[in-house]
């Protein structure tokens, strides 16, 4: 405690900056900034200019002295308070900008342009391909919530097992609603089919086109001309009769006289011959 | 630097190529997500699933 009350400055400053009516400081003008303030000189850069706004060394002194724990100043005189009138020649009020001072942005600049530019285009981008892949999530959400279930996809095939069907037999089924006609053909029937020349039919069709193997003819048993089911075996080509309005088909299923358009169709099937099954659908 | 001077040349220059590209990069995005959730499911699952257990019981049959 005591060395802090050996150390008090016995400076008397000026109290307070005097100051025109309007509260703005009054500086004089004629201060000189530029000096540098006293130092020790190194013994080069040659004499340096004393600040004028700071006090001379023979009014104050600063010293180490020994049996005090650091500097000691003094001054030797005795500053008189600022009285209205009186020239101030210590002041602390800022030197006047010519220019407000701007903030020194550069560390923010970037230093290539190029960089900056692929990244922005890349986070575009990016948003268009998180949001191209979200629209077709959606749609594709939709889409297969109106395709059929795999139940009613199963319902919709039918399975025969061929070899129930002895050769020269006819089987209906019925599938989707509708009878399908199975024949397992001899060797005959499939001559008799190849044989008639299909330029001369009503609807040419090859016994080709219309069987994935000759020796068995699927086809939908319902007649093109009006939807009734046809009779098999009968009528005058030796394959299905229609008996609403007279239309015969030969044993490849094909319109041979009568008032239908089209030879009977062919459904979508496959023939599993490990399983030995006819998977109709 | 450069790198990002290719990028730009070869994908972001034109619209031409740059909307086509994002469409394809969300083509193989969706793959690449459905497979990796799909990886991730049957590992959090495993030894749950029919085809993690298949062999204990079609063995048998056999």
């Amino acid at each position: 405690m005591s060395t802090l009350a050996r150390s008090v400055t016995r400076v008397n400053l000026a109290p307070t900056v005097s100051q025109f009516s309007t509260g703005v400081p009054k500086a004089p003008v004629f201060v000189n900034f530029a000096a540098k303030a006293p130092h020790d000189a190194h013994g080069h850069h040659g004499p340096s200019a004393i600040r004028s706004d700071v006090a001379p060394s023979w009014a104050t002194e600063v010293k180490l002295r020994n049996g005090f724990n650091g500097l000691v100043s003094k001054t030797h005189v005795t500053a008189p308070p600022t009285v209205p009138g009186s020239f101030r020649h210590i002041h602390t009020s800022r030197a006047v900008q010519e220019a407000p001072e701007v903030p020194d942005y550069s560390s923010y600049k970037t230093s290539s342009g190029s960089n900056n530019r692929a990244l922005s285009y890349f986070l575009v981008g990016s948003m268009g391909v998180v949001s191209a892949s979200l629209a077709k999530s959606t749609v594709t959400g939709f889409l297969s919530s109106m395709a059929a279930s795999a139940d009613v996809l199963a319902l919709a095939k039918v399975e025969v097992e061929m070899a129930n069907i002895p050769e020269g037999k006819n089987v209906i089924i019925k599938w989707r609603g509708k009878p399908v006609f199975i024949r397992h053909r001899t060797p005959e029937e499939i001559e008799e089919a190849n044989s008639v020349d299909v330029k001369a039919l009503r609807d040419p069709q090859t016994d080709e086109a219309r069987t994935k193997q000759p020796e068995w003819l699927v086809m939908l048993g319902v007649c093109t001309h009006l939807g009734c089911v046809p009779i098999g075996e009968s009528g005058d080509y030796g394959g299905w009769f229609c008996p609403c309005h007279g239309s015969h088909y030969d044993i490849s299923g094909r319109i041979r006289a009568g008032p239908a358009p089209t030879n009977l169709e062919i459904p979508e099937y496959t023939i599993d011959e490990g399983a030995g099954k006819i998977v109709v659908g | 630097m450069s790198l990002a001077n290719n990028f730009y040349n070869l994908i972001f220059k034109r619209n031409s190529v740059y909307v086509p590209v994002v469409f394809a990069s969300a083509f193989a995005f969706g793959i690449g997500f459905d497979l990796g959730t799909t990886a991730f499911w049957d590992s959090w699952n495993k030894g749950k699933q029919w085809k993690d257990i298949r062999h204990n019981y079609v063995q048998q049959e056999e």
